[in-house]
């Protein structure tokens, strides 16, 4: 024990000297208000049995007299504002880690295991001792630290309240390094994970975490495992009936109970389909919807319990999906004859086909807005304003410069993750002869013969427009007698018109969105589940942002409406039986419940003694006033 | 009125100097009147001045026989009984003779404690029942005692005189400690003639206030207890630490007073009248309990119907 305030000879000094006054004035006697009365012999007849006691009565006094000493004491201690001697000769560092994933929204804690792990949080922030810093940081797909370093116990707790749940998954590597950044350098730095433990392993793309010198605890959240979720959630229109969509869907009964749940799908909020399902413990269960129809946009599966009740973890009950927009697409083809190209565009009904011969394609071009156009062995002197498929461009209207005839070309390279040709067998394509293309930069090369060197497929953008250009007549290729061939057609026109048939029907939670916009719109908002709007920054083309939270979005983008949805959709997230115990680093850190976290847990109360002194200085006051005014001690 | 007189302080006390010449005003004196005449309502077909004494003597009324003693008048001698037991016994006869009552008022300090109110009511009370018995026709003697026999009006009768006990009482100061037992003996010392000694008191003796009854009951007087008591001493208002001092002795005694102690005094209060009321009615003394919440001319009229202060 050392004191921080006054040093210990003057609290002597001072008390003595106090003391020594409260002593002179206990010793002299009060001096009582004079009173006559008529006739003494009546208060002697009354105080005759108080005499007898007057030992007592002495003794009383001296317990005034004890409190008195008792409160200057108390008072005098303040003063010198007393501490644990290594609570101020070193301090500690603490990085608390509070988990703020979607698990923790789980209810089997109430109110919720976010809410009993601040609650926990709290009472280590009152353990901190005089010397002591803390840091608090949110743990979900981000790690955000609330604030900086400090061992200000109010500052923490305001803090703390800044901690709010989200529909992601806990970055947990992530965390820890950042936690051991912040404590690299630090003697006596400790990291506290304040969790339900499903945080997957800490290791990422870099290796695992090593936490150096830091202690590691784990203060564990939540004790039920009973959930069951919606752990995958996907839907796409056919290609060929855009009237009609197939979903799939998985739910994961993470429990170790069977469940008995309703699966209710919902397009548009009506009602598609509804099904009861019984789910043995820990069990996957995919379910196909193929053939649906009724929903034109928006499609919701909800999964209850049978018997009405809701499960531990209502936020992977729900999963949002949107379907890709619907609508016809209008296609001007210049073509001398091409009976390949005719058959494949017959094989999507939601295309408007208008075939035109090279010459008549000005006069086609004024007279309607196309979303695409396909020259086939044609080349306009220059590109219309439209996306544009070139099979076989020739001169100085096409897109990209033709130069060397490649006899015998083949796709020794295929850019398979550009949608043009995204699941394409275009690896064994014959053909007889072709055209070297130049690209620009900011082409795409999506094909290319003589090992890369010979690009024969491009794509890109040109005045806002984009094209695929392709080096070679199929005619003279046995691509238009491949699967392939229709499907890279369609693809190109739904490239074109952003009908990807790998359109997304849900982003998911945790992630980084980047949601195209229009060229030119620097500034967006997104209006968010809950109804909250706000701005999101675009940054080349486009709109980004760090989706938290489940539900239907709306990004809005100069005249640009754009709606998405989002899902949690993570087996980790919807696993919520609470792990004993956290290995990292090659280390366990054993899981201590945060209900019994106590404050000795870490150390001192974070109130200075002074105040706790003023405390007891203020019931010691109460007592004297009760006891005096009850002439107790009197 | 002097510039002094302005003064709240002087001004209190040229009010109640005021309050005491006001003591006796008309409309106290229509009261009296007014009780007079009540009283020999009440006491109606009596003669004037034919109140019975114990004294034996030459009365007309039979009142007992006694032993022949040599020197008796022969003419006192029962023949009758003679004849019939051969014993020689003498026939004794009530006197009659105009009663003697005297006026005994307390004036120790106590009498004037707080506003002397007590004393004030003490003196109407003397007052008005002197005017009653002068208006009998009976011997109306006030004194006043303390530790002993202070002020004396000697004797006089006749309704007129009443103006002469009112003199005598506006002089009344209040002063002095209690000695009821001494000054009854100097007071029986000085009154050879027995007669009704009307004790006017708070009866805060020391010691005890039996002793100045008692006196009077050895030595042949009847006693007649009105005792003042001011219910406000019963119920002190005081709070807290205090050193009480006794107004007639000084006696000190430091009082930390409570709610409880405050109740105890009460209690002790109360059994001190009870006390006095015992022994008042164990030794058939009349006894008037005088409050001076009540309204004095109430509290004659209650003396009246007692009974004992007119026959």
């Amino acid at each position: 024990m050392i004191f921080a305030g006054l040093p210990f000879a003057q609290l002597l000094a001072v008390f003595g000297a106090v003391g020594f006054g409260v002593l002179v004035l206990y010793i002299l006697k009060l001096r009582r208000r004079v009173v006559a009365v008529p006739f003494s012999p009546l208060w002697e007849r009354i105080l005759r049995d108080k005499e007898a006691t007057s030992l007592f009565s002495k003794l009383k006094r001296l317990l005034s007299l004890l409190l008195q000493l008792a409160l200057l004491a108390a008072l005098v201690l303040a003063l010198g504002d007393p501490r644990r001697a290594e609570s101020l000769i070193k301090g500690r560092t603490f990085v608390v880690l509070v988990d703020a994933s979607a698990s923790m929204q789980a209810t089997d804690e109430s109110p919720s295991r976010l809410a009993v792990a601040k609650d926990g949080v709290q009472t280590l922030i009152q353990g901190l001792g005089g010397s002591d810093r803390m840091l608090i940081a949110q743990m979900d797909a981000m790690v955000t630290p609330l604030g900086p370093l400090t061992g200000d116990a109010s500052t923490l707790k305001d803090e703390l309240k800044g901690v709010h749940a989200t529909d992601s998954r806990a970055d947990f590597p992530r965390a820890l390094r950042f936690a051991s950044d912040v404590l690299r350098g630090v003697d006596r730095g400790e990291i506290i994970v304040v969790s339900d433990g499903e945080l997957g392993d800490a290791s990422d793309a870099s290796g695992p975490v090593h936490l150096g010198s830091a202690k590691l605890s784990y203060l564990e959240v939540g004790h039920s495992d009973r959930n069951v979720g919606v752990t995958q959630f996907s839907v796409r229109r056919y290609p060929l009936d855009k009237s009609r969509y197939e979903v799939m869907l998985e739910l994961t009964n993470t429990g170790s109970t069977v469940e008995d749940v309703e699966l209710q799908l919902l397009g548009d909020d009506a009602l598609v389909d509804i099904t009861k399902l019984r789910l043995q413990p820990h069990e996957r269960l995919p379910r196909f919807y193929p053939q649906l129809s009724g929903a034109s946009r928006t499609l919701e599966a909800k999964i209850a319990r049978v018997d009405g009740t809701h499960d531990d973890l209502a936020a992977d009950d729900h999963a949002y999906a949107l379907l890709p927009e619907r609508r016809r697409a209008k296609v001007l083809v210049v073509s001398a004859g091409n009976t390949y190209l005719e058959a494949a565009l017959l094989l999507d009904e939601y295309l408007d086909v208008t075939d035109v011969a090279p010459a008549g394609y000005p006069d086609a071009l004024k007279k309607g807005t196309w979303d695409a156009v396909v020259f086939d062995g044609a080349t306009p002197p220059e590109m219309p304003k439209a996306h544009a498929l070139y099979l076989d461009p020739r001169g100085p209207g096409s897109p990209v410069k033709v130069t060397d005839e490649l006899k015998q070309p083949g796709f020794d390279k295929v850019e398979r993750k550009h949608p043009v040709v995204r699941f394409l067998a275009l690896d064994d394509v014959n053909v007889a002869l072709g055209h070297k293309l130049v690209p620009e930069t900011g082409d795409k090369v999506l094909g290319a013969s003589d090992g890369g060197a010979s690009p024969l497929l491009v794509a890109g953008t040109r005045g806002g427009y984009r094209f695929v250009a392709a080096g070679f007549d199929v005619r003279d290729s046995d691509l238009p007698l491949r699967t392939a061939w229709p499907l890279f057609i369609i693809n190109c026109i739904n490239w074109f018109t952003d009908e990807d048939t790998q359109y997304l029907s849900s982003f998911r939670t945790g992630e980084v969105w980047r949601i195209p916009v229009a060229a030119g719109v620097t500034a967006a908002t997104v209006k968010l589940p809950d109804g909250t709007v706000q701005p999101v920054p675009v940054h080349e083309g486009r709109a980004v942002m760090l989706g938290e939270h489940a539900g239907f979005y709306e990004l809005t983008a100069g005249d640009q409406r754009t709606e998405f949805a989002a899902n949690l959709l993570d087996v980790s997230e919807s696993t919520i039986a609470a792990r004993d115990a956290l290995p990292v680093d090659g280390r366990s850190a054993e899981g201590q419940s945060v209900a019994r976290v106590s404050t000795p847990m870490i150390g001192l109360p974070n109130e200075p003694a002074w105040m706790w002194l003023l405390f007891l200085v203020a019931a010691l006051t109460a007592l004297e006033w009760a006891t005096y005014h009850r002439r107790m001690t009197v | 009125m002097g510039l002094l007189d302005v003064l709240p302080w002087r001004r209190d006390k040229k009010a109640v100097s005021a309050a005491d010449d006001d003591l006796f005003d008309d409309k106290f004196q229509r009261k009296l009147e007014y009780l007079a005449l009540v009283s020999r309502r009440v006491f109606a077909g009596r003669l004037r001045a034919e109140r019975r004494t114990k004294k034996s003597g030459s009365g007309v009324e039979f009142a007992d026989h006694r032993d022949y003693q040599p020197g008796d008048d022969f003419r006192y001698l029962d023949w009758n009984v003679y004849q019939r037991f051969e014993k020689l016994l003498v026939r004794l006869y009530e006197e009659e003779e105009d009663l003697a009552i005297y006026f005994i008022l307390d004036t120790s300090a106590s009498m004037a404690f707080g506003d002397a109110r007590k004393l004030r009511y003490a003196k109407k009370v003397c007052a008005a029942l002197a005017y009653v018995g002068l208006a009998n026709l009976d011997r109306v003697t006030m004194v006043t005692t303390s530790d002993r026999v202070m002020e004396r009006m000697p004797e006089t009768r006749g309704k007129a005189r009443i103006f002469k006990a009112f003199r005598f009482l506006r002089e009344v100061k209040a002063e002095g400690t209690t000695d009821l037992g001494d000054a009854m003996k100097t007071f029986v010392a000085q009154n050879k003639r027995r007669g009704l000694a009307v004790l006017v008191s708070d009866l805060y003796d020391p010691r005890g206030f039996e002793k100045g009854i008692n006196v009077l009951r050895y030595n042949k007087f009847d006693p007649f207890v009105v005792h003042i008591t001011d219910p406000g001493e019963g119920k002190p208002k005081l709070n807290g630490d205090v050193l009480v001092y006794d107004c007639e002795t000084g006696d000190e005694r430091e009082v930390t007073v409570t709610a409880k102690v405050l109740s105890l005094f009460g209690e002790a209060y109360a059994a001190y009248l009870a006390d006095i009321d015992r022994f008042c009615a164990t030794h058939q003394v009349p006894y008037v309990t005088a409050s001076v919440d009540v309204a004095f001319d109430e509290l004659i009229l209650r003396v009246f119907r007692r009974g004992g202060f007119l026959r």
